[in-house]
């Protein structure tokens, strides 16, 4: 954005207002299901709740969609894929997140296989609290999603290409389920 | 029930044919139950007895004609965790081996598949085991992976 000054910066803000005004109305997501939440994505797509009508539909491929919905828990191996998913993206690009297995594990908080906090390995926008979240707390979320966007603060997609270095070695950590020399240490101290 | 009649041994549970055998015994009561209706293997199962210091390998078979449910079990000794593998007698039985292998370390000789099956990258013990601390490793692993805090003064 620093690319223009004085007055052509100003006309770059409201036009780049009215883009973000016009995107916000049409929202397409990633028809990625992971956990027990892609359940409650069917009847949100379908007639009874109809997420149609606040212009946001299924996409096939993750190129060609806005937002990436984390329906419930995921296991390293699942992030991997989710992340290759995230990556393929084009920005701008919004993550949401359902439920309490991605705000901090949730029941599978003592879990050998499942990350705990999403927020570490990619950036999340919008959380819906919630075991699972009704079909009312998804519209909801997606509602709240476009108000982040029209007022310009779902910029997850920025910070995590501000901070990659930083989320890369964080997944890298997960991948190899990395542990640490001083936690180690920590161990034999107890013993 | 009939595989108790045709093994000699065993009691009945819960309506299931609970049959405990010797490691070197269980190959024939396999092919003996197959040739007399127990054509279906259903699953194989293992236990972790930590303080007996043993594991327990359980053959699910069923039988359709009978409705009969044949619960084979064997021990074999923890430290030493190897048992002959039984896949030449019905195939499926690779795919549990392969599992078991991957989740309690129990190595099943003449099974040529052993790799890698659910987990991806897995360095530690496997999990499965009773003596797998999963809260520690969880605060080792995953705790211990900082959350990225945005620098309030740089903005994005």
């Amino acid at each position: 954005m620093g690319i223009y000054h004085g007055d052509k910066m100003m006309r770059y803000e409201e036009w780049s207002k009215l883009a973000r005004k016009a995107s916000k109305k049409s929202l397409w997501m990633v028809h990625f299901c992971t956990g027990c939440g892609a359940v409650e994505m069917p009847p949100v797509m379908t007639s009874r709740y109809d997420m149609e009508r606040f212009g946001i539909v299924p996409m096939a491929t993750p190129r060609q969609a806005d937002v990436l919905l984390i329906t419930g828990y995921l296991t390293v191996k699942t992030l991997r894929r989710v992340i290759r998913v995230y990556e393929q993206m084009q920005s701008p690009k919004y993550v949401i997140a359902f439920g309490s297995c991605a705000i901090n594990g949730g029941m599978y908080w003592d879990s050998y296989n499942t990350i705990k906090h999403l927020e570490k390995y990619i950036p999340v926008d919008v959380y819906i609290a919630g075991c699972m979240p009704r079909p009312e707390g998804i519209i909801n979320a997606f509602i709240k999603l476009m108000e982040l966007i029209d007022e310009g603060k779902a910029r997850g997609w920025e910070k995590y290409q501000k901070y990659y270095d930083k989320y890369k070695e964080n997944q890298r950590r997960a991948f190899n389920f990395e542990i640490k020399e001083e936690q180690k240490e920590e161990e034999n101290e107890e013993h | 029930m009939k595989s108790i009649e045709l093994l000699g041994k065993g009691e009945e549970m819960y309506g299931r044919a609970y049959i405990k055998l010797n490691v070197n015994e269980l190959e024939e009561a396999i092919k003996k139950l197959k040739e007399n209706g127990f054509t279906h293997f259903v699953m194989l199962s293992c236990i972790d007895w930590l303080d007996k210091g043993k594991f327990e390998l359980v053959y699910h078979m069923w039988n359709y004609e009978e409705k009969e449910h044949a619960m084979l079990s064997i021990d074999i000794d923890r430290n030493n965790a190897v048992m002959k593998s039984m896949s030449h007698l019905f195939p499926q039985i690779e795919t549990y081996e392969r599992e078991i292998h991957e989740m309690y370390g129990i190595k099943f000789d003449g099974n040529t598949r052993l790799t890698p099956f659910l987990l991806e990258n897995w360095p530690h013990a496997p999990p499965m085991r009773k003596d797998f601390n999963s809260e520690k490793f969880v605060k080792q692993v995953y705790e211990s992976i900082p959350f990225i805090e945005e620098d309030e003064n740089e903005g994005i």
